[in-house]
């Protein structure tokens, strides 16, 4: 299950803003997302969000949100498998 | 007022004519270029094909917040009534919920999605760029205070009716349809209409061509 969330939200990322196969592959935990890559503005948050939901199953409350889950891969995969393990 | 539309048609006569509706707001320039592609694609095998301006987008002269789904339906009715010969409706994502007004000879639709998803996203893209201006919105807020009054989601001025249609809107029943996804059952690319930097894809073009005129076959269209 732990892979699966990995490997979606790579895809995912790869998907919405663009990193090709390669650069998704190589996220690690401490690769800063907002704020650090150029693509990712506040239209490309909005759209990670919904499509988690889609692609994951899960439903995401505005007040889980804070600036915290979209600083590096890490938190953001962290996140999701917390909501996943629901 | 006649819309601007995009119409790429081979020399002499055609075949059918393809009228593509595009998905709606940010995501229809995010996939404009791979769109007219898979137009030039249909033009290669005899097919004219039309991209409409919808009322309020692109090159219109109406203003965005004067418009709803409802006007948009009966645009695509009007647009798809002027056109000479059979009609094949393909719409992507958005544009699935406005194309069932128009008549047609078939219909193809590609990664159709609810008006509510579309609607969630820019919310929220308000919501992340009102608190990078240090100022506090939420979903809630925005959705009531778009009961009275447009609001302005990712750059799009949205009226009441424009928010509360699309809350609710899901592609609608239509005969006979093709429905396809992205992957292997589907067209084989990458969802370019989320992508924050427009992107373009030859070769998903050619998919998206090769589907449409094989269902068109299908349904006996020539």
């Amino acid at each position: 299950m732990t892979d699966t969330v990995d490997a979606t939200l790579r895809a995912l990322l790869a998907d919405v803003l663009g990193l090709g196969e390669e650069r998704a592959a190589a996220l690690t935990g401490d690769s800063g997302l907002f704020g650090e890559l150029p693509e990712f503005d506040s239209m490309a948050v909005a759209t990670v969000l919904t499509e988690m939901e889609d692609r994951l199953g899960i439903t995401i409350d505005d007040d889980e949100i804070d600036g915290e889950i979209f600083e590096t891969y890490g938190h953001l995969l962290a996140f999701s498998q917390r909501k996943v393990a629901g | 007022m006649a819309e601007h539309q995009f119409r790429l048609a081979p020399a002499g006569a055609h075949r059918a004519t393809v009228l593509l509706v595009p998905p709606l707001f940010d995501e229809a320039n995010r996939l404009r270029r791979t769109l007219v592609l898979a137009m030039r694609a249909l033009t290669a095998d005899g097919f004219a094909a039309v991209l409409p301006d919808l009322p309020g987008q692109n090159e219109s002269l109406v203003a965005l917040e004067d418009v709803d789904l409802e006007r948009w339906r009966e645009a695509l009715a009007d647009i798809a009534a002027s056109i000479v010969g059979p009609v094949i409706i393909a719409a992507i994502r958005g544009g699935a919920l406005i194309d069932h007004r128009a008549k047609a000879a078939a219909w193809w639709r590609l990664a159709p999605v609810g008006g509510a998803s579309l609607l969630r996203t820019m919310m929220r893209a308000r919501v992340a760029a009102d608190r990078e201006a240090g100022i506090l919105s939420s979903l809630d807020s925005l959705q009531e205070a778009a009961r009275t009054a447009p609001l302005l989601l990712a750059g799009n001025a949205l009226s009441p009716a424009m928010i509360a249609q699309l809350g609710t809107a899901e592609a609608q029943p239509v005969e006979p349809l093709r429905s396809v996804g992205l992957g292997a059952d589907g067209i084989a690319g990458t969802p370019l209409w989320l992508r924050a930097e427009p992107g373009e894809d030859a070769a998903m073009a050619a998919a998206i061509a090769a589907d449409i005129i094989a269902w068109s076959q299908t349904c006996g269209i020539i």
